[in-house]
């Protein structure tokens, strides 16, 4: 696997089958983040066309309404991202930078359950789960409302 | 031609004494002669059987709390049934101090007390709790802190999977090992001013063991094809307490800490054989119980395997004291047999577990080649030579310590050497390393098809040393194993190896390590059957008692193609003369 | 498990050029951990098959490997908790492989050397020629005690996500033993061993996939020690922490290893009764 391309490697680096909850939400983070930065990018690209004038705007929203419904259901999808990759970064940021959730330093007693893994941590990713499912089933009530599907 | 690796010392395992001596050298040296140091290990340095070590080491830390350097030294040679060497006792004695303190220093995790000081704790055969200990992975923290505070020093080189197969002597002096690159399956020479080896023991000649798949004594079978004689070999530890069925080691902590050996119909036996030390008996009378108990019908059988075994109950310790004293014997109980031992007993019965004899050295760790002449250039240290501070019977907590001890004592006699010894000798013993080249390559590799299979030879071995070279021996049973292990050894010249890739032939190395083995087996066995008494680890049932007119002697053996040669040499006593070795 | 009861053991072999999978049946008559069954495979079937393997208990670090899909050390691997028919072995994943299950470790070895893994001290001379042991608690001793239990037995690299994109990440294992000795009271190398992880392929490549820690054989946690040595790292960044001093030994210094000791007398006067 040393010698795999990058993009076979990246590819199992975001495989957490046999792995540990904390790999999954980790695989989801990294990918609901890439999502972002490409939304960003699409969405700068637009609004730039702000600078080139009212015709080229209007010639871009135009565009934009051709996608029909894709572009509510885009939409939604990155309103998911953006409520996971938030709520998952909080979690992140108390491990990282508070060095909370982890557990202290402690006498290793078998069978060894890693206080870093343990149920706080458990408990974090569950809650931000439920929390970000909820907010965005209400956000796609909002978002696709007008559509006709919901 | 063979590559050549030149270098100032070559140190041939990297256990305990191995990275001592290296630390010594460094530690003295510090830049003024630019040493180099060659670690060479057949497996990678830091995995070395020394992390398996368990409960604790000796030493006199706090003489003012009633200890004494000569209550230890006392303690060590009844213990050893006065077999042990006292000249050598007390130098080892005197030096263990600054060992573990020195190790505390380099980052090991000693247990503590309230008060800050190192605790200790009992082991058997002491007159005092004087077993350091971190946890019960006392060799594992050992080694880790060594490993590490290696690391900041840079004129040694590692040399990870490197199997050596012989040594090259010319002149009475020493000159270097031959070995095989395993990644490569290339010859390699290692040349040397000086070497040492320091490659544990040979617990691999018996079926259940508590030692490595790697403890297959290939140091005591390459000094000893190099015409260097093993001294005690006869000698063998079986540990009391090896968990059924595979023998892993259950720490003699785990009495020392208070726990019971019970037969089964649930009776602290060890009353019968040493009713003021029960379970805090040496290892020797405790094996020694144990099979009695069994050749007696008072033991239990395990279902799976039909071994008889005993039983060892901690349960009275509670959970609380076992998870922060012995966790990881807990944790081989609940792994390997789904037993909490805070919650039920474990079945033991005794396991190969330590060689009391090895490479004859004197008291500065120099490899002798007879009775009186040493090896210009030659060290040895830890399990695989023989000082000796064990004598008949190692106790408990004191293999660690020999380690460290001599592995400094080995360390600083090899840097006072160099500093006489700056020249540089280029000859190369060309010859000696293509003749070992052929003997490998041609006589055992290039073997196409037939002969005899490494694993079938192998399992005979061990089932005929656990059978017949066990706790208790005989003369029948010796004389059955020595026929036994001659017809192997006659077998073995047509041994085949099935894998012939050169890249990690391990068929090869175990070709190899089998025939050091089966040279172990006919000195320890021979050497049991000639010795006509019983003393410490060995036990005669047709010479019940220790007999110290005829037999209170070290016995040597060298190599000849026929067999191995005997002879006897006494013992150092300096301090005090053999009495009755009661518990 | 029944004597009689055989089991399929497929094992991913490689013999330098080609890669293959390779099934053999056999009999779980004195088996229990994978280790035992690979052994009787090289033992009755195949002694072509190359894995590593010392202490049997867990201790060595020597048998590591990806058993249906998951890297853990083939000694401490029952069959019967495996809960399968088959068990697939592959060589640990992120090293290089050798020869069937064998991975080369130099990476491994490299990265644990770079983060200082030893005492460092203001005066080094203390190490060798003090008197007595640093006085330390069990507390103190418990501040690092779990990341010392680390065998380099490489799983925790084998599983981590980032070793797999950076191949020149510190990864798990190192970083958890800077953290190691950063905790160890005895310590002074606080800020060297800080400045030494903060680097491109140091410790913020971590983001904490947990994985490491998830098949840890021993309890290490290295994705908690790499946390909390993020927060170590921020506190001297933002100046709210300086450095570190480490326990003491006032006593003043001697030479340790002396002829005295080497030559010392026998004693005459001591008497042993029994």
């Amino acid at each position: 696997m040393a010698n795999d391309s990058i993009w076979k490697r990246l590819i199992s680096s975001l495989d957490p089958r046999h792995y540990n909850i904390e790999r999954w939400s980790y695989t989801l983070h990294r990918i609901t983040g890439v999502v972002l930065i490409l939304f960003l990018i699409a969405h700068m690209v637009e609004i730039f066309h702000i600078s080139l004038g009212p015709e080229s705007w209007a010639a871009t929203l135009a565009l934009l309404g051709r996608l029909g419904p894709l572009e509510n259901i885009g939409l939604w999808i990155i309103a998911g991202c953006v409520f996971y990759h938030g709520a998952n970064g909080l979690r992140l940021l108390l491990n990282q930078v508070f060095g909370l959730l982890l557990g202290k330093p402690r006498m290793p007693v078998y069978p060894y359950t890693p206080t870093s893994l343990g149920k706080n941590q458990r408990i974090a990713i569950w809650t931000i789960t439920a929390v970000v499912s909820g907010i965005w089933i209400w956000a796609g009530l909002y978002i696709l409302a007008g559509l006709g599907i919901v | 031609m063979t590559e050549v690796m030149d270098f100032d010392v070559v140190i041939v395992g990297s256990g305990l004494a191995g990275l001592r001596a290296a630390l010594q050298i460094m530690k003295n040296d510090e830049g003024k002669l630019g040493i180099r140091v060659a670690i060479i290990s057949k497996l990678y340095l830091m995995r070395s059987h020394s992390v398996s070590a368990e409960g604790g080491t000796s030493a006199v830390l706090y003489p003012e709390e009633g200890d004494s350097m000569e209550l230890y030294a006392w303690d060590t040679i009844k213990g050893s049934d006065f077999l042990a060497d006292q000249d050598v006792v007390w130098r080892f004695v005197n030096l263990a101090t600054d060992e573990i303190r020195l190790l505390e220093r380099i980052g090991l995790p000693w247990n503590r007390r309230k008060d800050g000081k190192i605790e200790q704790r009992w082991f058997g055969g002491l007159s005092f709790p004087r077993a350091t200990y971190a946890q019960d992975k006392s060799g594992f923290f050992m080694m880790r802190a060594l490993y590490d505070t290696l690391l900041q020093y840079d004129n040694w080189e590692r040399f990870d999977e490197y199997f050596v197969t012989s040594m090259v002597i010319e002149g009475g002096k020493f000159k270097g090992f031959t070995a095989i690159e395993l990644k490569t399956g290339k010859m390699v020479f290692f040349k040397g001013k000086a070497g040492i080896i320091a490659t544990g023991g040979n617990g691999q000649l018996w079926r259940i063991t508590a030692t490595a798949s790697s403890t297959t004594g290939d140091g005591y079978g390459i000094a000893y094809m190099a015409g260097l004689p093993l001294e005690d070999m006869e000698f063998v530890q079986f540990h009391p307490t090896g968990l059924v069925p595979k023998g892993l080691l259950i720490t003699e902590a785990a009495r020392g800490e208070g726990g019971y050996l019970i037969n089964a119909e649930g009776e602290r036996f060890m009353k019968r054989y040493a009713p003021s030390k029960m379970e805090l008996a040496p290892r020797d009378i405790v094996s020694r119980a144990e099979m009695m108990e069994i050749a007696q019908g008072r033991a239990a059988t395990d279902k799976v395997s039909g071994l008889a075994h005993l039983w060892i109950d901690l349960r009275h310790l509670g959970k609380e004291k076992i998870e922060k004293k012995l966790p990881m014997i807990r944790e081989l109980g609940l792994k390997n047999l789904g037993i909490d031992l805070a919650e039920a007993p474990l079945p033991v019965r005794p396991t190969a577990h330590y060689t009391m004899g090895g490479i004859r050295t004197d008291i500065d760790g120099k490899v002798l080649n007879d009775g009186h002449g040493s090896v210009d250039g030659l060290w040895a240290a830890g399990e695989s030579a023989c000082v000796s501070v064990h004598g008949s019977n190692r106790l408990g907590s004191n293999s660690t310590i020999e380690c460290l001890v001599y592995g400094a004592i080995v360390g600083d006699g090899i840097y006072k050497y160099l500093e006489q010894h700056r020249d540089k000798d280029t000859a190369l013993p060309k010859e000696r390393v293509d003749s070992e080249e052929n003997r490998i390559f041609n006589g055992i590799l290039g073997k196409e098809s037939g002969g005899e299979d490494v694993y079938q030879i192998k399992n005979e071995l061990k089932d005929t040393m656990e059978s017949n070279v066990h706790v208790y021996r005989t003369e029948e049973g010796l004389r059955t194993a020595l026929v036994k292990i001659q017809e192997l050894k006659k077998r073995y010249r047509n041994i085949r190896v099935d894998d012939h890739r050169p890249t990690l032939n391990y068929n090869l190395q175990h070709a190899l390590e089998l025939g050091f083995m089966l040279e172990q087996a006919e000195v320890v066995t021979m050497g049991a059957y000639l010795r006509k008494e019983s003393r410490g680890a060995h036990a005669r049932l047709d010479y019940k008692v220790r007999d110290d007119q005829h037999w209170l002697v070290h016995s040597l053996a060298w190599y000849t193609p026929e067999g191995p040669q005997f002879k006897y040499i006494p013992v150092n006593i300096t301090m005090w003369k053999p009495v009755a070795r009661v518990y | 498990m029944n004597g009689s009861d055989e089991i399929i053991l497929r094992v991913r072999r490689f013999d330098g050029t080609r890669e293959w999978w390779q099934s053999y049946q056999i009999g779980l008559t004195g088996v229990t951990s994978v280790l035992d069954l690979l052994n009787k495979v090289r033992e009755e079937k195949d002694h072509t098959l190359a894995f590593r393997q010392s202490c049997h208990m867990g201790t060595c670090g020597s048998c590591g490997m990806v058993i249906n899909g998951k890297p853990r050390l083939a000694c401490q691997t029952n069959i019967s908790e495996l809960d399968a028919g088959v068990v697939n072995v592959e060589p640990m994943h992120n090293s290089p492989v050798i020869k069937d299950l064998v991975v080369g470790l130099d990476s491994l070895i490299e990265n644990h050397k770079k983060v200082k893994p030893y005492i460092i001290r203001g005066k080094k001379e203390e190490i060798f020629y003090a008197p007595r042991e640093f006085e330390v608690t069990q507390e103190g001793t418990t501040q690092f005690l779990q990341f010392d239990y680390c065998i380099m037995c490489n799983l925790c690299i084998s599983a981590c996500p980032t070793v797999t994109i950076d191949p020149l990440f510190l990864g798990p294992q190192a970083l958890g033993q800077a953290f190691r000795y950063l905790a160890d009271p005895r310590d002074e190398g606080w800020a060297e061993r800080l400045e030494l992880v903060d680097d491109d392929h140091g410790i913020w490549r971590c983001h904490f996939a947990g994985a490491c820690s998830y098949v840890c054989p021993k309890d290490v946690d290295p994705a908690k020690a790499i946390q909390l040595m993020k927060k170590e790292l921020l506190k001297k960044r933002l100046l709210i922490r300086r450095g570190k001093k480490g326990a003491e030994i006032t006593e003043p210094l001697q030479p340790h290893f002396t002829e005295e000791k080497l030559t010392a007398a026998p004693p005459l006067d001591f008497k042993r009764g029994d």
